[in-house]
Order: structure tokens, then sequence, then C-alpha cells
């Protein structure tokens, strides 16, 4: 394991052996993964970085029980992809916030929780919890709309993490985001997961973002999506807005990228 | 340090939402009655244009002597005031005693059978409408209905209504029922398949991102139908609403005209048309008065999508 973290437990949380997906798109097959062996311990924070078509998104859902995979083993705490979604073990976050217009802030947050059967008093108890999580009490009663692209992004946090999972999936959740929110979200991110202490698995496809924010990052390349590289990154926590423009920082970066370039087909970069 | 920066960043699109919705709530008001004077205003502007085209085409007629000007293509339909009452003669017609020996004008007798009318129609609807968003839940959930069922409601709306309205009334009277009964099963035939359709295809336009969501909470199906696919689909139910709205009303009238008794505006227009060489008017004076009746109907239907759906849009 590469884990800079203190791990106490020594199975992982999510374990991958020889997982393989294919899509059959019309004219052939797809390899969307081909042999991917990985393990992330529990309490990670772990990037999967990559162009696109380099099976990053699909990699999650595979984790997530979204996709099934051709071949290979998924197991999340020792047991099955499937065993533990139907548990209940994952939060998701996507790169759209995905709120329901319908329902309030409050009651989208209580969505997951309405689920598994929490009584009312209960559910809206742990909403204003998550609310004040995200930074959002105040919001209970707006509607998604009323709400900027980044709060409800931040919402969209703060469903995934309502019945607190014990993985927190997200894909690109700060894509869509301007630069200043990206970079806000990012340390409120970082501060969520000290907090909770969520294994978390985090599709990018910015370098500093993921270098910012993760104990590892997965560099994948494409056709077939691979793991080219895994690079620990050994910068202490908390990491701030200084933490960007130290020299550390700098170099996590360069190795990185250097990795991504080096999966990079001459075409892709121009 | 980092913490109280990314506070003071949290407050400041806090508070400008915040006074945004209050501003919007102000304004909100204002600007419905603005919109409403507005769709009033394109009403009485369309009204006015009708007026002006019927009139306008008859003093043309009357002046070429119904041939298009300085041409000898003779115009479509005669400008003459058997085939084209003059407007102002329509409603004076609508003021006049419906009958000999009454009292009650002609609009208060239409009226009335309007709401015969549209009595049939509303309980059509009301029928239709939970037959039809019945139906759509069942093809949505049960894969082999889709395929299996699907084409026979296409055929069952292709069926002439002429030659159903009659069959029906048959039925229904063979069974001992009134014939506002088979009137209101007509109104239902008719008004169901609108709402199948949009509300098959509502359900079935779930945001990827919700289905996924859902998928990752190991949400039940019946959860998802109930709390993300029904939500979904209301604006597509209210579409089909409308369309059904209409239906019913022609179901209705149709219907009648089959049926045994002497009520409902369906009944009026026939006996109108029946005498029509004696009062032309009074035929496009019934028309009206029921082309009217399902303008109602309509907008009742879209005063309660706008109150299902204020908040949404905001």
């Amino acid at each position: 394991m590469t884990i800079n973290t203190p791990v106490t437990d020594a199975r992982p949380a999510i374990s991958l052996r020889n997982v393989t997906k294919t899509f059959d798109a019309g004219g052939g097959l797809v390899h969307a993964l081909d042999d991917i062996d990985l393990d992330i311990a529990p309490g990670a924070f772990v990037s999967l970085l990559g162009p696109s078509g380099c099976g990053k998104s699909t990699l999650l859902r595979v984790i997530g029980d979204l996709v099934k995979p051709t071949e290979g083993v998924v197991e999340v705490n020792g047991r099955s992809a499937e065993a533990a979604r139907k548990a209940r073990e994952y939060g998701m976050a996507f790169q759209a916030p995905g709120l329901m217009d319908w329902r309030t802030i409050r009651r989208n947050i209580e969505l997951p929780l309405q689920v598994q059967g929490v009584p009312r008093n209960e559910r809206r108890a742990r909403a204003e919890e998550m609310l004040e999580l995200v930074r959002l009490t105040g919001f209970e009663n707006h509607r998604p709309r009323q709400l900027s692209g980044g709060m409800q992004q931040r919402v969209a946090i703060a469903r995934a993490l309502a019945f607190q999972p014990k993985l927190l999936l997200m894909d690109e959740p700060l894509g869509a985001l301007d630069e200043m929110n990206r970079e806000y979200l990012q340390r409120e991110l970082l501060r969520i997961w000290r907090s909770t202490g969520t294994t978390i698995v985090f599709v990018t496809h910015s370098v500093s973002e993921a270098v910012f924010l993760s104990t590892e990052v997965v560099v994948m390349s494409p056709r077939p999506g691979r793991i080219a590289d895994r690079i620990p990154i050994d910068l202490p926590y908390p990491r701030t807005d200084e933490t960007r423009m130290t020299e550390e920082f700098y170099h996590a970066e360069s190795r990185v990228r250097t990795a991504l370039h080096s999966v990079l087909e001459p075409v892709q970069v121009g | 340090m980092a913490l109280r920066e990314s506070l003071a960043y949290a407050e400041t699109p806090t508070r400008a939402v915040a006074t945004n919705a209050a501003k919007a709530k102000q304004r909100q008001p204002r600007r419905v009655s603005r919109q409403v004077a507005r769709s009033a205003a394109v009403v009485v502007g369309i009204l006015v244009g009708a007026v002006a085209l019927w009139e306008g085409y008859k003093a043309m007629g009357q002046l070429t002597g119904d041939v298009i000007p300085f041409t000898s293509i003779p115009l479509p339909v005669s400008s003459s005031d058997y085939a084209m009452p003059h407007i102002w003669v329509i409603f004076d017609a609508l003021m006049q005693p419906a009958n000999a020996g009454t009292t009650q004008s002609l609009l208060v007798y239409y009226l009335d059978q309007t709401s015969v009318t549209l009595r049939e129609a509303g309980y059509g609807l009301v029928i239709g409408a939970l037959i039809g968003v019945v139906l759509a839940v069942a093809l949505r959930e049960v894969q082999f209905l889709t395929r299996g069922v699907l084409p026979w409601l296409v055929i069952s709306q292709t069926i002439p209504l002429v030659a159903l309205a009659p069959i029906i009334v048959v039925w229904a009277g063979s069974a001992g029922m009134p014939s506002w009964i088979a009137v209101t099963v007509i109104a239902a035939y008719l008004a169901f398949f609108p709402v199948t359709v949009n509300m098959l295809t509502g359900l079935n336009a779930i945001d990827p991102i919700h289905d996924e969501f859902m998928q990752s909470i190991n949400a039940p199906r019946w959860f998802t139908l109930l709390f993300v696919r029904f939500p979904t689909a209301l604006p597509n139910l209210f579409t089909g609403l409308r369309l059904a709205a209409t239906a019913s009303v022609i179901g209705a009238i149709v219907g009648e005209l089959s049926a045994g008794t002497g009520l409902g505006i369906g009944r009026a227009i026939l006996t109108a048309a029946y005498y029509y060489s004696n009062a032309p008017e009074n035929l496009f004076a019934a028309v009206l008065i029921a082309s009217l009746a399902g303008v109602v109907f309509v907008q009742v239907i879209t005063i309660v999508e706008a109150i299902a759906l204020r908040k949404r849009t905001n």
C-alpha cells in the first residue's frame, strides 16, 4: 500500500482484481477498462486522473456497482460491490448537482434518509446537520434553482453524505464550476473528508485539483483504460491555499503531469 | 486563516441570493397582473381580428358578387346571410327567447345545455385521466406490456367515433344505464389516450443523474417511481390533460348526438342544424357557445397546472 495516512485496518476499503469492462458499441467491442488491479485503504482520498476515454468514470461506476464489470472482482469492505450498494454504503456525487426541482433543499438532502425509512424528525435533524457541514444553514426551504451552481453542488455533497456512507464516490463534481468556487469547494471537501473520515474516490481531469486533494493520484491511460501510474502525494494536511504555492506542491504536480503526458497521445496534447 | 476566508466566501453568495429571493417575492404580484393584462389584450385582439375577417369577407363578397376581386374565381363560401350570418345577427339570436312560449333566452338555454355537456365531459376526463395514468405506469413498469399493448391503444383511437358512439350508447341502454353514462364513457375513451402517451413519455424522461443517484442509494423501484418519476412526469401529465380536456368535450358532444336524450349542447347543435334554413344564426350561436365551453375547460386545467408547478419555475 502506498497510502500515507496511518492505516490501522489491514483490509482495503476497496479492492479490484483483474477488472475488465468491454462495451458493445455497435461496430465492435470497446475496452473501457483492461485488467485493473487497485487497492484503496480506508480513509484514503484517491483521485482517478486521465484524459477523456481513459475509463475513469467507468471505473468509478464499477466500484459503485452502477456498471457491472465484464470480468474481475470488486470488493468493498470485504464484500461484493453489489452487497455494499444494497447495504447503502455509498454516497455519490456527479458532475451536475442533479438536485430535484420539486423538493426544497432540506427535502433533497432527506431523500436518501427517506429511502432508509428514517423517521421524519430524525431526517430533519440530520439534514440540518448536513447543511451546517456544507455551510448552507438557512437555505433549508429554498429551491435548488434559487441557489448558485457552487451552492447546489454543496447540497449534492450534503445529500451524498446524508446517511453517513463509508464511501464517497465523486465523478468530476467540481468540473462545471469557476476557479474561485472550485478552489473554495476543494478546501471544503478536504475539511468534510477530515471531519467524517470517509473514504473518497474522486474522478477529475485537473492535475492541480488531484494533487491538492488526494492522498494518492491514480493516473489512467486510454484505449484500453489502464492504470498507468500511482503517485502518492506526501503533502501534509491540513492543506491550505498556501500549500498550492509551495515548492513541494509544484514538485508533486510535476510528477503527476509527467505521468499524465506519457499516456497522452500526441494528437490530444495539441 | 483558510477557514475564515472560506467563511467569508460562503457568506457573500448567501446574502446575495437571500435578497434576490426577497425582491422576487415583492415583484411577483405585479408581474402576474401584467401577464394577465397582456394575455387578455391578446385574446381581445384575436376576437376583434376574427370578427373583422368574417365581416370583411362578407362585405367583399357582397361587393364582387362572390368572386375574388378582379378575377372570375368564385369564393369558396358564399357571403350570403344564409351561409354566413352577420356577427350581430348571431349575438342577437342569443338574446331572443329560446322557444315560443318561454322567456328564457337562447343564450341561457345553450349555457344550460353546455353545463350538462361539461359535466359529462368532466366525469369522462377524470375517469380517462385515472385510466391514462394507471396505463402509463403499467406500460412503463411491465416491459412486455410496452411492446404488446401500446399498438392496440393506438388502434383503439383510430376507430371512427361516429361508429363507436352509437354502439356504446346501445350497450349502455341495454344494460339499463342512463344515457349520460354512455356519453361519459365516450368522453373517457377519448380522454385517456393523450394522458397515457404524455405520461409515459414523462415517466421515461427521468434525469440520468437522478436515476444513477437513486440506484446508488439502492432505492426500491416503487420509491423511484413515486418520488422521482412521477414528479418528473408532472409537466407532461398536464400537457396530456389539456389535450384530454378538449378531447373529452368533443367526445361528450359526439356522444350526445348518438344518445337518445334531448340534453346537452351536442343535441342543441343537432337541433339547430335541423332547423338551419329557418334560423341559420342559431347554429353559429350554438357552435360559438360550445367552443367557448371547451376553452373554459382547458383554462381550468391550465390554472391547476400553474398552481401545481408554481414552485418549480421561479
